[in-house]
């Protein structure tokens, strides 16, 4: 057994951290604040290969591993939780799918601008009535010649009003059951496509989502992604990697929630003496210590089996749920060890807590994890 | 084509550090990280490589863990490396570091063009390696330099002095010890780490320094001192500097 990551990856780890203190610390509570996405973070992290590190180079990708990509998420994170979802979204679920089941035309077209971080991918799943049933879906998708014609109401998009390039799903025949959806990859400028509603969000807020509308949105058949009625096992397998993703983002505000928990308790002084000293708070601080162990290991664990190519669904979404409850619980506790000043803006806690509760919700809420992992045990 | 040499120390990264009990100091985890100023040290190099054309090399001398520290070095944008490594190089005094790496320019790295340093390491900051090497070789060191331009056959160089800046030239081969303030050093991306490890690296150990000098410093111990304040308060007039005075009598910080 060896829980060691390489010498690379720890220096990549060591990159990417400098690189958020330098570009991301500085403004991650004003870009919340206003809700904006940081472009200017994005160019940058395009340019030094993090948009894509388990990408191929072939396909202008680092060529590095999926446990790679993992790190410089959960490190991202650690700064800012809306952009470690975007780079996690990003690579772990449209450029994976890309690689996973895109024809060389697709990968060599669609690849490279988004490893590069030149366009950003959106992952166009969720409906209004479709969200833990993803099979209540209402889009349509029809075979008109050499096209396809795409309509319906998608939303949650994430990256929906700035991607450059979109996955999106739908029926191709109703009737066909699991085996009737279908997956095409939707540029962005396409006639037919456009960008709903914003939404206002709690958390994550420096993430753009939107709804996005569909009506007579018309493709070349080119653009199906996998095969006709292989949908709903790509939407799967998409998942299966953004989980991982979305764990590693936990574990990075997770690790935030415990530096600034040891940071502040051992300043506050109550009583004559920082209030580290009670124990109350002090097992606060071990028990999110060690959530956060458990929780790390278990989604580099996951991006493991994913490396080595053996099955992970269930240890993803293991990742995913036991990371994301850890997160959401602790983060609580380290608003209330810093009190009112926990409580109010410019305190990072209180950005880490509304972050930390969509980690619960999105790639599957934690009810539908539990259904994946009771699911594979009892079937 | 210039041959550029670029020296950095792999040092324990301060951060890290705690205070054991007493006067111990817990080093258990510690990460370790490119000596501040070498980082500009090795950033100007590869820019100067850049601009005028030519090979940068890196070097490093150190123990089992610097195999790490060359590959952060090789990460920022260095050509080749040079791994002076042995058990017995943890903890050497500058004056015999500075043996090494010119014994090691002599006989690998030569011919050479210019030699960059930090001005001082981050954990010991005695500011001697670089001048030492100058003088073993036989060549020019400009120290404390914030700014370099390329003239014919010379650089010449800003040196801040304590309340002026100096400015100097130097014929090549010449060495350079740097200060913070002469660029701002990249952060690798994914792919400078990744290749690393493909560049060539030329690794020697302390069978090839036969008689380098025995140290002339032995460390002892490192300890931990803390700084306690006294947090007294004076008034702001004749009797509270009076007082001042008294106090810092007491102290024996005034006779
Ligand atoms: C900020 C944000 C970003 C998002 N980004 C994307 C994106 O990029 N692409 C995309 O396609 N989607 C995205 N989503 C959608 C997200 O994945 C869904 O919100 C999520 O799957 C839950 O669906 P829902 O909101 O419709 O809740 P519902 O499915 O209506 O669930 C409501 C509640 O009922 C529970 N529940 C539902 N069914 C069961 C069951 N069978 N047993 C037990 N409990 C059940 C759920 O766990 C939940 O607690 C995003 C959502 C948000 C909020």
């Amino acid at each position: 057994m060896d829980f060691k990551l390489t010498e690379e990856q720890e220096l990549i780890r060591k990159n990417m951290r400098e690189f958020c203190e330098k570009y991301v610390d500085p403004i991650a509570a004003e870009i919340d604040e206003q809700a904006r996405f940081p472009k200017e973070v994005f160019e940058k992290l395009g340019a030094g290969d993090w948009m894509g590190i388990p990408v191929p180079t072939k396909y202008g990708g680092a060529g590095s591993s999926y446990l790679t990509h993992i790190v410089a998420v959960e490190e991202l994170s650690r700064s800012c939780a809306a952009s470690g979802f975007t780079l996690s979204i990003h690579v772990g679920i449209v450029e994976m799918l890309l690689l996973l089941y895109g024809t060389e035309d697709q990968k060599q077209k669609y690849l490279p601008p988004l490893a590069r971080g030149e366009e950003l991918g959106a992952f166009v799943l969720t409906e209004p009535g479709a969200g833990t049933d993803v099979m209540a879906a209402q889009t349509e998708i029809t075979r008109d010649g050499d096209d396809y014609v795409i309509n319906g109401t998608k939303t949650f998009t994430s990256n929906g009003p700035n991607a450059g390039v979109y996955i999106v799903f739908g029926w191709t025949d109703k009737s066909a059951g699991r085996k009737g959806m279908s997956a095409f990859i939707v540029p962005k400028g396409t006639p037919g496509m456009r960008v709903g509603e914003h939404f206002q969000k709690m958390g994550i807020r420096a993430s753009q989502t939107s709804e996005m509308i569909f009506e007579n949105c018309r493709i070349p058949k080119d653009n199906l992604l996998g095969k006709e009625g292989d949908g709903l096992a790509i939407a799967m397998t998409g998942l299966d990697h953004g989980r991982i993703g979305i764990a590693a983002q936990s574990v990075g505000i997770l690790q935030a929630a415990l530096d600034e928990s040891i940071k502040y308790s051992k300043q506050r002084i109550q009583f004559g003496a920082p209030i580290s000293r009670n124990q109350a708070i002090a097992w606060m601080i071990a028990d999110m210590a060690t959530d956060l162990a458990a929780a790390r290991f278990l989604t580099y664990h996951a991006a493991w089996l994913k490396d080595e190519g053996k099955p992970f669904s269930r240890e993803a979404s293991m990742a995913k749920l036991f990371a994301a409850e850890a997160a959401m619980k602790h983060t609580i506790k380290a608003v209330q060890i810093q009190g009112g000043y926990g409580y109010c803006k410019g305190a990072k806690v209180e950005r880490l807590m509304r972050d930390a509760k969509i980690t619960e919700i999105y790639e599957g809420t934690s009810e539908a994890q539990r259904m994946v992992i009771s699911g594979s045990l009892l079937r | 084509m210039l041959h550029i040499i670029a020296c950095c120390k792999w040092v324990i990264d301060e951060v890290y550090i705690k205070r054991g009990r007493g006067e111990e100091i817990d080093f258990s985890s510690v990460d370790w990280k490119i000596s501040d100023y070498d980082r500009h040290a090795l950033e100007e190099a590869v820019r100067i490589k850049d601009s005028l054309g030519g090979k940068v090399t890196v070097l490093t001398v150190g123990a089992e863990n610097a195999v790490k520290g060359m590959k952060d070095m090789l990460s920022r944008g260095a050509d080749e490396g040079c791994l002076i490594k042995d058990e017995s190089f943890a903890r050497l005094d500058p004056a015999v570091t500075a043996d090494i790496i010119a014994h090691a320019v002599k006989s690998r790295l030569s011919p050479y063009d210019l030699i960059f340093f930090g001005d001082g390491s981050s954990d010991l900051y005695a500011r001697q390696v670089g001048p030492r090497v100058a003088a073993k070789l036989g060549i020019s060191c400009l120290t404390g330099v914030r700014k370099i331009a390329f003239k014919d056959g010379y650089v010449e160089a800003e040196r801040s002095l304590e309340r002026e800046i100096e400015i100097v030239q130097a014929p090549l081969p010449v060495a350079i010890t740097v200060l913070p303030e002469i660029n701002t050093p990249r952060i690798p991306g994914v792919k400078d780490t990744l290749l690393a490890s493909r560049k060539p690296v030329l690794n020697l150990s302390s069978c090839d320094f036969p008689d380098y000098t025995v140290p002339a410093v032995r460390t002892v111990a490192i300890k931990a001192v803390r700084l306690d304040r006294g947090c007294v308060f004076f008034e702001n007039n004749a009797g509270g500097i009076s007082s001042l005075v008294e106090e810092l009598k007491k102290k024996g910080i005034l006779s």
